[in-house]
């Protein structure tokens, strides 16, 4: 056998090999390894391609070497996922950086990081201004996560005593001119229903790209043709503002009837309209 | 423009909304929501009933008015 055909056939072993064993050890982004996985991956990558190029001449000594480095680290996951303290060996602790507001110079040391460096990553999560940090802390990976004071924190619906509305995931139902099944049924949709909303926009599904439904059953459609101007879905809009207008009338007609009976009916439904426009609010406004 | 079709307009743009309700009450995902807009139709449909009863008295009191 001619070298370079037992080089091409070693390669594509080892290739196949190689995929097969870093699917194997998992999802894990490669920026988001810690330095022990780091090394595993090295390793394979190195002694596959030795072996490949036949550097190491021995095959089997390749594939034994090959398979501690893919083994070991699958049994080390395997005790790390039940024992804390073999996680922390192997993958190291967190730090924190920042606790109570103050930076913890002693640990910023301990960790390898300059003060210039910790401004650095505290910018990458929009925070300029060291003293909005309650706590930070240094993850294994080498990412900073902050935790900002609490006057410091973006204001949330649930701080403001808003009710908004529950907002589920948009299904994609048309994509590229072509109708999405699944997207509509995970809707309890069918194309009947699409044929329709479609029909109302005045649009043909060929000239569709993207169409996707929300969570209030309101068709999207994005067009190939950018040109052409497509009402977005006001349809909530429109209704909080028709019964607000109604609920305007009514008060009108209170106060322009005469009569007491019909006066009181016209201010008891206009006064009904108004507690049923502030309850559908946060379903038809926000 | 006279009471009855002013009254009238209302009435209609009440209907309106109250279908759109109903279709939301039927097509919208979360429970609460559903609810709620099954609640509006509700509150909707009582308020229809008194104004068209007041329609209604109002075409007997001024006959002339019908059908405007």
């Amino acid at each position: 056998m001619p070298e370079w055909v037992e080089i091409l056939l070693r390669s594509l072993a080892l290739f196949l090999l190689a995929f097969l064993l870093v699917r194997a050890l998992g999802k894990k982004h490669p920026a988001k390894m810690s330095p022990f996985t780091f090394v595993v991956y090295s390793a394979i990558a190195v002694t596959a391609a030795l072996t490949a190029l036949k550097v190491i001449e021995n095959f089997i000594f390749g594939l034994v070497s090959l398979a501690v480095w893919a083994l070991t680290p699958l049994a080390l996951d395997y005790l790390a996922a039940r024992s804390k303290m073999v996680h922390d060996l192997l993958h190291g602790k967190e730090t924190v950086l920042i606790k109570q507001g103050k930076i913890m110079e002693e640990n910023l040391k301990q960790a390898r990081l300059t003060a210039e460096e910790l401004l650095r990553d505290l910018r990458a999560k929009d925070v300029f201004n060291a003293a909005d940090v309650e706590f930070a802390v240094l993850e294994t990976t080498g990412d900073v996560n902050v935790l900002l004071k609490s006057d410091k924190k973006p204001i949330t619906p649930h701080q403001m005593e808003w009710k908004v509305l529950p907002q589920t995931e948009p299904q994609t139902v048309i994509m590229d001119g072509n109708i999405i099944n699944e997207g509509l049924t995970n809707m309890g949709l069918n194309q009947g229903w699409l044929a329709v909303e479609l029909e109302k926009a005045g649009v043909a599904l060929e000239n569709v790209f993207v169409g996707q439904v929300d969570s209030q059953g309101e068709l999207y459609l994005d067009l190939f043709d950018d040109a052409v101007q497509l009402p977005q879905p006001k349809v909530r809009e429109l209704l909080y503002a028709g019964l607000e207008k109604a609920q305007a009338d009514l008060v009108n007609f209170a106060a322009q009837v005469e009569g007491e009976e019909a006066k009181n009916m016209y201010a008891g439904n206009a006064g009904k309209l108004e507690q049923l426009l502030a309850r559908l609010r946060p379903y038809l406004l926000r | 423009m006279t009471v009855g079709s002013q009254l009238k307009q209302t009435l209609a743009s009440l209907r309106g909304a109250r279908g759109t309700m109903r279709a939301y009450a039927n097509q919208a995902r979360d429970e609460e929501a559903r609810n709620a807009y099954g609640e509006g139709v509700e509150e909707l449909n009582a308020v229809i009933g008194d104004l068209e009863e007041r329609l209604k008295a109002l075409e007997t009191a001024e006959p002339q008015y019908r059908g405007l």
